[in-house]
């Protein structure tokens, strides 16, 4: 079996096909943000912590820290950049706004992706299931209310589209 | 700042072949969610990452007359999702809902958890009182022992260098009472301060017919109690039973793990615990 240095991965990325090569000690973070400058994705603690660095693969939330960017081969990836943008907010995001979700602003990309995420799989979300799904992403500003009300409100506006 | 070389085995021929030959030199990679925190801290160097997460192999849970099978590359979610799991290990499912956290419980592996041989680990205390087999492959065939063996030492593995986990088999539970719980810093995230498992079954005066119990994060390995379980069987859990039990859970602590500055708070937590675990039990 060959053992690669560098490695060639193709993934879609945010709906774009893309090719490159990677090595095995680079973090799929490390590949999103720094080699395509994409830099919605933030590092916050780089262990699995934070939350600050989740994306979406094949409609699971995980943090791009602790993946290896290998594993993005053959991947369906999301980041918050595949969500909306300043003309066009996706509804999570116009929530967020709405409700005061946002102080800093360094937690709100991981916690739409754990929002997607959940919402990808549970279109109608409870309360607890909320809760739940952003239980691995760090807020030091809000205090997580206004964000929970915010998911909820958001989760009622996204029409089944996910 | 190692930089490994990575190697992707599509068969567990390949895997294993590659272990043959690098297997003192490599590291198994599935979730990432040791190795990555590991790599990016330089605690762990090593020339090879052998990426097991998508060796067929090691997927699935099933049940076959040998017991419940959980693949090595299982992931907590698939655990914690699994009708056969809830059915037939309730507090293995107990164990996966409070791990980590939604991010890292969709890449973690049970396989990893064990393999990590953490004190700690969440998923060895229910593992341990399903009397779990683990099955591994080497070049010489497959090997398969207790799961406790593979706990040698804090981070200490009993998977040899050649070896690759491939499953685990869980004793079903019948229809008694099972549960696990764990003390951490907050709800996730938290490594687990104080871990316990339970699977009893009782006659029909109340008393223990059979019980097991295990511990985690308060011994060097996780253990079965099994003092303790000698202590119970045959009893009914009333006050003055379960009270000498949580008791003897303490001393057992100690006694294994020796008088450490944290003694003075587990000695209290291990008591507490217990005595949780146990309380939908307990006459009054």
């Amino acid at each position: 079996m060959k053992t690669y240095s560098v490695f060639p991965i193709q993934f879609t990325l945010n709906g774009e096909e893309t090719r490159l090569e990677v090595g095995a000690r680079e973090t799929a973070l490390y590949v999103i943000r720094e080699r395509l400058s994409l830099k919605g994705t933030k590092e916050g603690c780089g262990m699995g912590e934070c939350g600050a660095c989740t994306i979406v693969v094949d409609g699971k939330s995980v943090n791009a820290c602790l993946m290896a960017a290998p594993q993005l081969d053959g991947r369906k990836v999301m980041t918050v950049e595949g969500l909306g943008n300043e003309e066009n907010l996706h509804p999570l995001q116009k929530a967020l706004l709405d409700h005061h979700g946002v102080q800093c602003g360094f937690c709100t990309p991981g916690l739409l992706m754990s929002a997607q995420a959940l919402i990808g799989e549970t279109p109608r979300p409870t309360h607890q299931q909320v809760v739940e799904s952003i239980s691995g992403n760090l807020c030091r500003c809000t205090g997580y209310q206004q964000i929970v009300t915010a998911i909820e409100d958001g989760t009622k506006k996204t029409g089944g589209e996910d | 700042m190692t930089h490994p070389a990575y190697a992707k085995p599509e068969t567990l021929d390949e895997a294993l072949l590659f272990l043959k030959n690098y297997g003192a030199h490599m590291c198994p990679l599935a979730g990432g969610t040791d190795v990555m925190v590991n790599l990016r801290s330089g605690k762990l160097k090593t020339p090879y990452l052998l990426d097991v997460s998508r060796l067929p192999d090691l997927q699935g849970i099933a049940v076959s007359e040998e017991g419940l099978s959980v693949g090595a590359g299982t992931t907590i979610n698939e655990i914690y999702a699994s009708p056969l799991v809830a059915k037939h290990a309730p507090s293995l499912i107990k164990s996966c809902a409070f791990f980590g956290s939604p991010q890292i419980r969709n890449v973690a592996t049970m396989g990893g958890n064990v393999g990590n041989a953490s004190p700690s680990a969440d998923t060895a205390p229910p593992l341990l009182v399903h009397g779990t087999k683990a099955i591994l492959a080497g070049e010489r065939g497959k090997r398969t022992v207790a799961v406790e063996d593979l706990f040698v030492g804090p981070y200490q593995s009993g998977i040899r260098s050649h070896e690759l986990l491939l499953r685990f088999i869980l004793k079903p539970a019948g229809a008694g009472f099972s549960d696990f719980q764990k003390i951490g810093r907050r709800k996730s995230l938290a490594i687990s301060r104080m871990s316990m498992a339970v699977l009893a079954d009782r006659e029909k005066d109340g008393s223990f017919a059979s019980i097991r119990l295990a511990l985690g994060s308060g011994t060097p390995t996780p253990m079965r109690m099994g003092r303790v379980e000698s202590f119970l069987v045959g009893k009914r859990p009333d006050p003055q039973t379960l009270e000498a039990g949580a008791r003897l859970m303490a001393a057992e602590m100690i006694r294994v793990t020796g008088i450490r500055p944290s003694t003075v708070y587990k000695e209290k937590a291990i008591q507490g615990l217990f005595l949780r675990i146990m309380g939908p039990l307990a006459e009054n």
